[in-house]
């Protein structure tokens, strides 16, 4: 593996999205603030919220669909002539896709959770909640990044990415409704109780499943363009 | 040493509507093969292979003394490489794309990266997407070019210009190969721009090589001779008749190993030698493949 050159790979990804990842930090460290200020407004809080789950989420589809947009944009031929396999070119596109999402991600979910323990109104403990449902966010932008680089298809980008938003609503009401979660959610200290552990140990091994997969399936192609 | 640049043997490829078969391919060190054909015809298959992009079926490809496509990333150090299809990154600039490519290539000659932008007459403070066809054609050249590669592969870079960029394109071309003493494998269905730069011609038609040799083994070999035949006189027996055209009296033989010493062997059947017409590269193209078609239905 030429780690040089996936480097350089993954920079360029990170120099082409920078100015969107600012932006789209800037929004979600704004709207934490707003929420904060919002000072329990019912309202204002899901508003955030949504606006929060939008930015991950809509960010995840566009920083994954890297490889989608690298054949759309036929600038696949130009990479492809560098001197890098087909499979140091997957994992630039996979490392380096979770790395810069991992990096906005990483920032938004440390800012909500940093909202919440510093907010006096907000019960503490939320935060397994929003924890697991930030975790869904991720293991749901991974699964965005290993259909869009198998497949270099939009069209299944775009159901996946569908297919992921209903799941993390899914998950949202299953979860919220275990005692182990649901049931500490109103406190005013955060419970880490073993169900909430469990299911964040789930969804981490299925993020790294979903990468096993994704390796398995790139290191049997015969046809890159 | 192996002086051969690449080196296909029995490669063969299917597809679900094409197939290429039996390709035996050889480009030695220092020339620079135009590959010409049909649109669909498989030069960008082959390329693709011979890049290490797709793997072949069946058969063995070396390109500068490595496997393909095993050891793709070590060939592609020397190689540079550009097609018809290739895009750069529309909102980077000119100057962020070479100073990716330096990063990747040691080899990369800044001085010469900065003469063929004055020759290209790009700026490289302008952003890809502000650039013309023939622009961004001529920035993909400069970036393959100045890596310094062994070998350059260009898959129908003229493909799409409009007739004074492919000019502009094909003249820096040429004043560029002037400069250069490397191998260079050429596609296109244009015989014009093939017949400008190259040294070697291979034709290619429905996933076959037809024909491959020295570009002047082709225009000295094919020549089409007018005659006039007198009445009940028959056409001469010649060796490499491809096609007979023209009239029974006034009759127009293709050539495909055209010698001198045939007028004097028309002359001796009987028949009056008009014209010997020298052929371009296109009409060599289009009888060639006609030719073959028409064998390979019968």
């Amino acid at each position: 593996m030429n780690t040089y050159i996936v480097k350089r790979l993954i920079f360029k990804d990170w120099y082409l999205n920078r100015g969107m990842l600012l932006g789209a930090l800037i929004l979600g460290l704004g709207t934490t603030e707003a929420i904060a200020v919002a000072r329990a407004t019912t309202i204002a809080v899901i508003m955030g919220v949504i606006v929060l789950a939008t930015i991950i989420i809509g960010m995840g589809a566009v920083i994954m669909s890297s490889p989608v947009n690298e054949r759309k944009l036929q600038t696949l031929p130009f990479v492809m002539s560098l001197p890098i396999s087909y499979i140091e070119y997957t994992t630039s596109k996979i490392v380096g896709s979770l790395l810069i999402f991992g990096a906005l991600w990483l920032a938004l979910v440390l800012g909500v959770v940093a909202t919440i323990l510093t907010t006096s109104w907000f019960p503490h403990g939320m935060i397994p909640f929003v924890v697991i449902m930030s975790v869904e966010m991720l293991a749901s932008t991974c699964l965005i990044a290993a259909v869009s680089v198998t497949t270099e298809s939009q069209g299944w980008m775009i159901g996946i990415t569908q297919v992921g938003s209903l799941a993390l609503n899914a998950v949202g009401f299953s979860i919220v409704r275990l005692p182990g979660i649901g049931g500490t959610m109103r406190g005013a200290t955060v419970q880490w109780s073993s169900t909430s552990i469990t299911i964040l140990l789930v969804e981490f091994a299925v993020i790294v499943l979903i990468i096993a997969i994704a390796f398995i399936v790139q290191s049997r192609k015969r046809d890159f363009i | 040493m192996n002086d051969l640049a690449v080196e296909f043997t029995g490669v063969t490829k299917q597809y679900k509507h094409f197939s290429l078969q039996n390709v035996n391919l050889e480009l030695a060190t220092g020339s620079i093969m135009g590959f010409v054909g049909a649109n669909g015809a498989g030069k960008s298959t082959t390329i693709r292979i011979l890049m290490g992009l797709i793997h072949q079926d069946s058969g063995a490809v070396k390109v500068l003394g490595h496997d393909m496509p095993a050891d793709q990333a070590a060939a592609k150090r020397d190689i540079g490489f550009v097609s018809e299809d290739m895009r750069l990154y529309g909102p980077a600039t000119v100057a962020w794309h070479m100073d990716f490519i330096r990063s990747i290539y040691p080899q990369w000659d800044k001085l010469y990266a900065e003469d063929l932008l004055r020759r290209f007459d790009i700026r490289k403070e302008q952003r890809v997407k502000g650039l013309s066809h023939g622009q961004r054609v001529k920035a993909a050249l400069l970036l393959a070019l100045a890596r310094r590669p062994r070998l350059l592969v260009l898959d129908e870079p003229t493909t799409g210009l409009d007739p004074v960029a492919r000019r502009e394109v094909l003249a820096e071309l040429t004043a560029v190969l002037a400069d250069e003493n490397r191998t260079i494998l050429f596609s296109s269905h244009n015989t014009l721009d093939v017949e400008q730069i190259s040294d070697q011609i291979t034709f290619i038609d429905r996933g076959r090589i037809i024909d491959s040799a020295n570009k002047e083994i082709f225009l000295d070999g094919w020549r089409r001779l007018r005659l006039m035949l007198p009445p009940n006189t028959a056409i001469p027996q010649l060796p490499g008749i491809v096609e007979v055209g023209g009239s029974s009296r006034l009759p127009v033989l293709t050539i495909s190993h055209f010698e001198p010493a045939m007028v004097a062997a028309c002359q001796q059947a009987g028949a009056s030698v008009q014209a010997v017409d020298p052929m371009t590269l296109e009409e060599i193209f289009v009888v060639n493949v006609q030719n073959r078609r028409e064998k390979a239905i019968a």
